[in-house]
């Protein structure tokens, strides 16, 4: 992240502007940052996805964004929002590490019962085909909720904040179009 | 999410706030508070009762002093944890006073013995003062959390664990003017021994008390 320093004072100004509510001023200075901070993590974990690199990119944005008070204007700003980027790459790798001991690679998952219903994965998902078309006949707010928390896998917290609408209303939506769904299918069956 | 709205969404959120004043105006603002709520203890008690006697003893004076330096040390090193950026070296401030006050507490127990003999190192269960001890905590512990929850959770365990010590230092600088003077070794045991346990509390349930926060309305 070798930047001159009329960019660090850009940076450094542009900060100060945000601490003082300048809206514009942070969206400029988050734009600035995101791919200095991805090259960053490209460098430290070049083995990622960029899917997950994405992901760590938004999360050390995140971090700055809750200690922004924590940036005193009178020092140089880099280094204060690289040990923000450290921290939460150490935090990634010590996740990442975690998460690698507790898998068992396995390339044939082993049948647990002889019932059919209970091995779905061996005889695949069904009819895809009707189920999307299932999905494109729910009203906009299930179809949503389930795309949203079914298979983008968002919490419920994300998915209420993405759709502005309150948990409450989406776990109706969710159930109610999941019940919908299990109709449609179960009559193309 | 993509990186652009996500971006685009921080910024709607943004609110302003007001920098964060340096690390050891904190520290002394807390410190400050923090001596004032122990005082107004110890004096609506009339808890000082050998205060006077004691005033002339240079070894409990210097015992004091290190009790206070610790407590100001492990407040700045607590304030500047929370800094990103910060110089790690600065976790090691309250090494040395911590050291002096083990240091000055042990020379007593020495002191004790040559007197006394193995009176002097008598140890006893005294549980009277605990209760004083826990409310002379409780104001400046919640003080703390609170300034040290405006920072960013770098090392929580560790923040937490200085800032417990700091506590620790300033209600054990109350109590030592609260109750009958101990023996050195009701002191090393008792006290410092209910420093260690403090700061082994506050190290544990660091990353709980001071864990991440973030905009929840963003993601």
């Amino acid at each position: 992240m070798g930047r001159t320093i009329g960019q660090e004072q850009n940076l450094a100004a542009l900060m100060r502007a945000a601490q003082g509510g300048d809206r514009e001023a942070y969206a400029a200075l988050l734009s600035t940052l995101a791919p200095l901070v991805g090259q960053a993590v490209r460098q430290r974990f070049g083995f990622l996805q960029p899917q997950d690199i994405d992901d760590l990119v938004q999360d050390i944005l995140l971090s700055l964004h809750a200690s922004r008070a924590t940036y005193d204007p009178a020092r140089p700003f880099l280094p204060w929002l690289m040990a923000i980027a450290r921290n939460r790459m150490a935090d990634s790798a010590r996740r990442y590490v975690r998460r690698a001991a507790h898998e068992v690679p396995s390339e044939h998952p082993p049948e647990t019962f002889p019932a059919e219903d209970a091995n779905v994965s061996a005889s695949g998902y069904g009819d895809v085909e009707a189920l999307a078309r299932a999905m494109t006949q729910l009203p906009r707010g299930q179809r949503q909720a389930i795309e949203m928390m079914k298979l983008r896998e968002m919490s419920l917290k994300e998915a209420a904040a993405a759709t502005g609408t309150s948990v409450g209303a989406l776990k109706v939506s969710v159930h109610r179009g999941m019940q919908a769904l299990r109709k449609a299918m179960s009559t193309t069956d | 999410m993509d990186t652009a709205e996500f971006i685009k969404r921080l910024a709607a959120d943004l609110q302003p706030v007001r920098p964060l004043r340096p690390p050891w105006a904190r520290a002394l603002l807390w410190l400050g508070l923090a001596l004032l709520y122990v005082a107004a203890i110890v004096w609506r008690k009339s808890m000082i009762n050998e205060a006077s006697q004691v005033a002339g003893n240079a070894r409990f004076l210097a015992e004091q002093a290190a009790t206070l330096a610790t407590a100001m040390t492990a407040a700045i090193a607590a304030f500047c944890s929370i800094i990103p950026g910060f110089d790690r070296r600065v976790l090691l401030l309250p090494v040395v006073p911590l050291g002096l006050w083990l240091a000055s507490v042990g020379l007593g127990c020495v002191q004790d013995w040559l007197q006394r003999g193995a009176d002097g190192l008598t140890l006893r269960a005294d549980w009277d003062c605990l209760p004083s001890a826990i409310v002379m905590g409780i104001v400046p512990s919640v003080m703390l959390v609170i300034m040290l929850r405006k920072g960013a959770p770098l090392l929580p365990r560790v923040s937490l664990a200085l800032g417990a010590l700091a506590v620790a230092s300033v209600a054990n600088l109350g109590l030592q003017l609260a109750h009958a003077r101990d023996a050195s070794i009701m002191v090393l045991v008792w006290h410092l021994g209910a420093v260690a346990v403090w700061v082994a509390i506050g190290g544990w349930l660091g990353a709980f008390v001071l864990g991440r926060r973030h905009a929840s309305s963003v993601r």
